[in-house]
């Protein structure tokens, strides 16, 4: 059974790789290539798999949970701008499909009594990335 | 490398009207209700677009999102857009353009397209979602409807 949570931060990111050329970064990051960054007010949704406790009826302690996610996440993530403030974004690009990854590091050893089953990362209505842990 | 699965959502707005040739006139308005209208009627459609795969190490992608973008536009933004389906897209000539037949014929093209596209073979396309509103939704999971 799957039990989801979603909250919300704001941030701004650069979507350029130094190990390609303007061009490429242009071509392939569109208008997110500005090396001036832009921002974003990105969705996350943990969905965690586990059996509701007989004696509570949950799966996990939502208020719990939502603790982790401002602890590992919103504090580090919030308002900041993700290439500078946040490792490893100073190693690699914050696409939305690495922001997800990150989040699914942050978060997978940190849920007790439950098993993390999925990070999905909106950066905008028309753009999501679900992570797995595959 | 993970593997990461992403959804890309696109609008057009288009018409339509549920009618089959091989029913009657009755049989048709009694299986499709209001959606049998002669004059049609409208949705503002959504379409996403799931695929899977590896991210790249250097660019951190797992799709080049312009020429996702562009095989949308080409394949089913363009000659849908605005149009009125029964009339004007070949396959509903013969076809309801139901949402689960849209779905089908929009995996159809994209599938038909996607190695010139993505000549690697990656990402996978996973599943086509049509909404035809907010409360009717067809997927189309690994081109298997």
């Amino acid at each position: 059974m799957l039990i989801s949570k979603k909250v919300e931060f704001s941030a701004s990111h650069i979507c350029r790789s130094p190990q390609l050329s303007d061009a490429e970064n242009e071509r392939i990051y569109g208008a997110a290539s500005n090396p001036l960054g832009h921002g974003h007010n990105y969705e996350i949704e943990v969905a965690i798999e586990g059996e509701p406790d007989p004696i509570t009826g949950m799966i996990l302690d939502l208020k719990r949970l939502k603790e982790i996610l401002e602890e590992r996440v919103l504090r580090v993530y919030d308002h900041r701008l993700l290439n500078r403030e946040v490792a490893p974004f100073d190693r690699i690009v914050p696409t939305v499909e690495n922001i997800a990854i990150d989040i699914w590091n942050r978060l997978e050893s940190k849920i007790e009594g439950a098993k993390l089953h999925s990070v999905r990362v909106y950066e905008t209505d028309d753009l999501f990335a679900e992570y797995r842990g595959e | 490398m993970p593997v990461i699965h992403l959804t890309r959502r696109y609008a057009f707005p288009a018409s339509h009207r549920l009618h089959s040739p091989h029913l009657s006139d009755a049989q048709n308005a009694e299986t499709f209700g209001k959606c049998n209208n002669p004059h049609g009627h409208g949705h503002n459609y959504e379409v996403e677009l799931t695929v899977g795969g590896e991210v790249e190490a250097i660019t951190g992608r797992v799709i080049d999102l312009a020429a996702l973008d562009a095989l949308a536009e080409r394949e089913f933004l363009a000659p849908f857009r605005y149009r009125d389906l029964n009339k004007e897209v070949e396959a509903f000539r013969t076809a309801v353009p139901t949402t689960e037949n849209l779905g089908l014929e929009v995996d159809r093209r994209l599938r038909a397209e996607w190695p010139r596209s993505f000549p690697s073979g990656q990402p996978r396309l996973e599943k086509v979602r049509i909404r035809e509103t907010e409360r009717n939704i067809c997927d189309v999971i690994d081109g298997n409807g």
